[in-house]
């Protein structure tokens, strides 16, 4: 089933890299955002599905953006993806209500399956 | 060098000598000063060592070799400190581990904090009055020190249908405390979550995660729990753990899956094969030449040689009773520091062959049996005694306890108290049968459901084991005479003796092992008083029931002669009248598919020459299932 995506990441590499794994798998990248602000705001607007959502943004961080989404609508479903390392990062975001994490460097099936699970 | 084709062996072999391990270290408890034991285990670990560094089993080969450096300073001081029995121990528990990670094409499990522990220097018995106070330190300080051997003797929680949930990360899992997190939210969704190791706290703290140990209470099926959770990522490897017994018998059947067979038995076998093979050609010959006597002779040999392969091949399914007995020194061990009992094991026979089998299907009742009797016969302080010997085309398996016993009126009032019988029904049960009542699912002999034996394999579920194989339960006990249970069983299950009879026109098997004679009888000499028919024999009077009747098939009338069949249930002769006798054969005995093997009675069936199929009927089974012999 397609799902409606938004990637947040602040790299353009990175976004397009997810985004061409899930136009691959069949899915609707909907929204791309470079920073928390304009995902908090995408978000309202559009209600995607899932969020693959970056941990280190300029002006508003993925998790305080995992956070105001989570108060906004508390069935959200945000999967971070963090780098290495950057282990109590992803924990917090993991208790503030994200529903899996991928880790940079990341493969694609690795990616689609934790997808498939958080949405299945 | 491909080490692959070693794979199975190496496995087998280090399976063998794990258990010899086992069976040292619980003879050195008893005798810390024994030098050639101490050299005997130093030499196992040394071999484990050898193999595990040429397979390229590198934690494998460090554990042994770490045990095998312990051992060299025991060897060199003489002795075994009592301390380091239980560290020996939970070593070889690990190293079984290992082996079954390796079994499983898993990766070794983390041996680093077993290596980091030294042997405690205060006596074992310190270390044992203070459990609930281990049970304490264990939660406080959940880390990386207890992980390796705390899924093994963690206490389960009282509930009774809440079991323990392990969950294995990757090693090189990212972020694995939160990855924790997510497996415990996940085990949350299917249930009430009691406790887990480490728990949420832990994690939140950023605790290092290779494990996640859970305590779970749910009426989701477990396949359903597996199936999430290997879906979450990093997950490597789900199991659960209601029971210790289930990890045990996963570990001991591996060890018969797989068997050596000498070399020289297997030339024999394929110089059998090639004496086959032109005795084909000869029957070929004779067959297009019509030559008769030819044809006869050498189908004659054929048969010999038939006999003889069928010899050999049993010989190569054939293994030592040893091969299910290895773990029992330990159990015995365990069980009785648990009881705080003072408990002997006593083997004999284990040398003795038994069917491959034969032998899978025994080893669950057999450590039943053997903790039933340290649990309910040995009081304070005795001896268990199992042993084997061959009868005839059976073996003997007993296990022996010189405890208080059982009494048998004692079984009959409980029966009555438990209303499966009546009081005149219950007094005339004969001492023999009213022990047998124990084999009643449900029907236990304890006040008190024990850990050890009053749960999951039940007598009843000894006796079913028993009954499948073809074989038989009995059970020799009175007040203060301790208690034997013997189980009888064929050596093999495959290939049997029957006697051929007749019923209502068709042909059916009976196996051997369960005809004790065969009687002619004058159609005059039985007696009827109302439905029951019987005769006499040897100043016994026996009990008549006819096959038919009971197969379901139309009765024939006998004529002057009455042709019976005597055999035995629960102790007692019973006469089974048949049309005719047909022979004697051995017969290929397949197991029946649904839906006829829900029906009672029947074992199994054979091919005939002539392509008829045969159902081989166990008499045992088939005048339990229809109550024709409760009824009296």
């Amino acid at each position: 089933m397609a799902l409606r995506v938004m990637v947040v990441d602040d790299a353009l590499f990175m976004r397009n890299m997810l985004k061409d794994i899930f136009v691959r798998a069949g899915h609707d990248v909907v929204a791309e955002a470079e920073n928390g602000e304009v995902a908090l705001e995408l978000y309202q607007e559009l209600k995607p599905a899932l969020v693959t959502m970056d941990i280190v943004m300029p002006k508003k961080s993925g998790i305080e953006a995992l956070q105001d989404i989570m108060a906004l609508d508390a069935s959200a479903c945000v999967v971070m993806v963090s780098a290495l390392g950057q282990d109590s990062l992803v924990l917090e975001a993991v208790e503030s209500g994200a529903k899996d994490f991928i880790v940079k460097p990341f493969k694609e099936e690795k990616v689609l399956e934790i997808v498939n699970r958080v949405t299945g | 060098m491909d080490m692959s084709q070693y794979r199975d062996l190496f496995l087998t072999e280090t399976r063998e000598h794990i258990n010899n391990l086992n069976k040292l270290v619980v003879i050195l408890e008893q005798e810390p000063d024994n030098r050639e034991t101490i050299d005997a285990l130093f030499r196992e670990a040394h071999s484990i060592k050898g193999m595990a560094a040429t397979m390229g089993f590198d934690r494998t080969a460090r554990l042994s070799h770490h045990l095998e450096d312990l051992l060299d300073d025991f060897r060199s001081s003489g002795q075994i400190p009592s301390a380091a029995i239980d560290y020996l121990l939970s070593g070889i528990d690990i190293l079984d581990g290992l082996i079954d990670d390796l079994q499983s094409n898993q990766p070794e499990r983390k041996i680093e904090a077993y290596l980091l522990e030294t042997p405690e220097p205060q006596p074992i018995m310190v270390a044992e009055e203070s459990e609930p106070e281990m049970l304490v330190t264990d939660a406080e300080a959940p880390g990386e020190a207890e992980e390796e051997t705390a899924s093994e003797e963690e206490p389960l929680p009282a509930e009774p249908d809440a079991y323990q949930v392990l969950v294995d990360l990757a090693e090189d899992t990212p972020a694995a405390a939160a990855r924790g997190l997510l497996i415990l939210r996940e085990i949350e969704k299917s249930g009430e979550l009691m406790s887990s190791r480490p728990n949420m706290e832990d994690l939140r703290g950023g605790a290092p995660c290779q494990q996640i140990q859970a305590w779970l209470r749910t009426t989701l099926a477990k396949g359903h729990i597996e199936e999430a959770l290997l879906k979450i990522s990093g997950v490597v490897k789900v199991r659960f753990i209601d029971d210790r017994r289930k990890e045990e018998r996963r570990n001991r059947d591996e060890g018969v899956r797989t068997i050596r067979v000498r070399t020289d038995l297997l030339d024999q076998l394929v110089n059998l094969t090639g004496e086959l093979i032109t005795h084909r050609h000869m029957l070929n010959t004779a067959t297009t030449s019509r030559d008769w006597d030819d044809l006869t002779q050498t189908l004659t040999r054929t048969g010999l040689l038939l006999d003889d392969l069928h010899h050999h091949i049993l010989q190569a399914r054939l293994m030592p009773l040893e091969s299910i007995t290895g773990r029992l020194p330990r159990i015995v061990r365990d069980l009785s520091r648990k009881t705080d009992k003072k408990v002997t094991l006593q083997l004999t026979g284990a040398e003795v062959g038994i069917d491959r089998a034969v032998l899978e299907a025994l080893t669950d009742p057999l450590v039943h049996l053997v903790r039933n009797a340290i649990d309910h016969g040995i009081e304070q302080e005795g001896i268990v005694t199992v042993s084997a010997r061959r009868e005839k085309d059976l073996v003997l398996v007993e296990v022996a306890d010189d405890g208080k016993g059982m009494d048998a009126d004692q079984l009959r009032q409980k029966a009555v108290a438990r209303g499966l019988m009546t009081t005149p029904q219950a007094n005339n049960l004969s001492d023999r049968d009213a022990l047998m009542l124990v084999c009643q699912p449900g029907f236990s002999t304890a006040e008190a459901i024990t850990e050890t034996s009053g749960r999951g394999v039940g007598m009843d579920v000894v006796k079913a084991a028993v009954g499948n194989l073809g074989g038989t339960l009995e059970i020799l006990s009175a007040p203060g005479q301790g208690t034997r249970f013997q189980m009888r069983l064929p050596l093999s299950i495959s290939i049997i003796k029957i006697l051929l009879v007749s019923c209502a026109g068709h042909p059916v098997g009976v196996p051997l092992t369960r005809v004790e004679r065969t009687l002619d009888l004058q159609t005059s000499e039985i007696r009827c008083s109302g439905q029951k028919r019987g005769f006499s024999l040897d100043e016994e009077v026996i009990r008549l029931h006819s096959l038919s009747g009971a197969l379901g098939l139309p009765e024939v009338a006998a004529g002057e002669t009455t042709w019976v069949i005597l055999t035995e249930v629960q102790g007692r002769r019973i006469g089974l009248q048949v049309d005719h006798f047909l022979g004697q054969r051995e017969a290929f005995v397949k197991s029946l598919g649904f839906p006829l093997n829900l029906l009672t009675g029947l074992s199994g069936a054979t091919v005939e020459g002539d392509g008829q199929i045969v159902f081989i009927v166990d008499p045992l089974s088939l005048l339990e299932g229809c109550q024709l012999f409760t009824n009296d």
